[in-house]
C-alpha cells in the first residue's frame, strides 16, 4: 500500500462524506460549508494525484464560490440556521433509490473494464503548465475561447435576469 | 496504481450518487445547485484520475478539466441570477411553488 493510496483513500472518503452531510444537516450555512470541505478535499486528491495547477486552481475556485453559496443561503432562504425544523425534501424514497442506482451503474463501470497498463509518473508540475499552456494556445485555442466566451454570456445573462426593470422597461 | 485508479474513480461513482440524490430530493434551487455541482465534481475526479493514470502524457486531458470547472462556474452563476429573479417576483426560490413552470 503506498503512501499515495492512502492519502487517495482519506481525502476521497472525506469528499464522499462531506457530499453526504450537505443534505443531512437542516442548516443551509453548514450545507454550503460542508460543500465547500467536499470541493477542498477534491482539491487534496489533485494534489496527491499530482496534478498540482488542478488541484490549487480547485481549492482557490471552489473557497470563492463557496462563500458566494454561503451569502445566497443567508439571502434567500427561510431558515438559514435549521432552527425551525422545517422540510425541505421531496419524493425522498425515489431519490434515495435514483442515487442508488446511478452509484451501482458507476461502480459497475469502475470495476467492469479492463483498464490496461497504468502509468507510474507523470510530468513534473513546471512541465504539466508548460504542456497545458502550450495545448491551451495550440490545439484546444478555440475550445478556450468558447468557455471564455460562455462565461462572459453567462455574467451577462445572469446579471440581466437579476436586475429589477424599472417603470419605463416593464411597458 | 491499478488500485489508486479504483479508488478515484470509486470516488468519482460516490459523489455522483450522492449529487443524483440531492438533485432530486431538494426542494430549494439553491440546495438543488449543490446536488448538481456534486454530479459535476464527480465528472472532474474521473477526469483527472483518467489523466493521471492512463494518460499523464496527453495535455488535452488537463483541459478538459478547465472545461468542466467553466461549466460549474457557469452554472452556477445562471442559477444565482434565476434564483434573485425568481426571489424578487415571488419571494422564494422553493421549487415546490414554482408550478406555473410545467406550462
Amino acid at each position: 500500500m503506498t503512501a499515495q493510496m492512502v492519502f487517495l483513500a482519506f481525502f476521497g472518503v472525506a469528499a464522499v462524506w462531506f457530499g453526504i452531510v450537505v443534505f443531512r444537516t437542516r442548516s443551509m450555512v453548514r450545507s454550503a460549508l460542508a460543500l465547500l470541505f467536499s470541493q477542498t478535499a477534491i482539491g487534496v486528491m489533485f494534489l496527491v494525484m499530482q496534478a498540482e495547477f488542478l488541484g490549487v486552481l480547485q481549492i482557490m475556485m471552489m473557497a470563492t464560490e463557496m462563500s458566494v453559496m454561503a451569502i445566497f443561503m443567508v439571502m434567500f432562504m427561510m431558515d438559514p440556521g435549521g432552527m425551525g425544523e422545517m422540510n425541505m425534501t421531496h419524493q425522498k424514497r425515489l431519490s434515495l433509490w435514483v442515487g442508488g442506482i446511478g452509484l451501482l451503474a458507476a461502480l459497475a463501470v469502475v470495476l467492469l473494464p479492463d483498464w490496461g497498463l497504468v502509468a507510474t509518473s507523470v510530468p513534473s508540475a513546471q512541465a504539466q503548465a508548460e504542456d497545458l499552456g502550450r495545448e491551451l494556445l495550440s490545439r484546444s485555442m478555440l475550445i478556450f475561447q468558447s468557455a471564455g466566451l460562455t462565461i462572459l454570456t453567462a455574467m451577462v445573462a445572469a446579471t440581466m435576469v437579476a436586475i429589477v426593470p424599472n417603470a419605463e422597461q416593464r411597458k | 496504481m491499478i488500485l489508486e485508479l479504483m479508488i478515484a474513480l470509486s470516488v468519482g461513482a460516490g459523489l455522483f450518487g450522492v449529487g443524483l440524490y440531492g438533485a432530486l430530493s431538494q426542494t430549494n434551487l439553491v440546495m438543488i445547485i449543490m446536488g448538481v455541482e456534486l454530479i459535476l465534481a464527480a465528472a472532474l475526479v474521473n477526469v483527472v484520475a483518467f489523466w493521471r493514470y492512463l494518460r499523464p502524457d496527453e495535455p488535452a486531458a488537463q483541459m478538459f478539466a478547465l472545461i468542466i470547472m467553466v461549466v460549474m462556474a457557469v452554472e452556477m452563476a445562471v442559477a444565482f441570477g434565476v434564483a434573485i429573479a425568481r426571489f424578487r417576483s415571488r419571494g422564494s426560490v422553493e421549487m415546490e411553488e414554482a408550478r406555473e413552470l410545467k406550462g
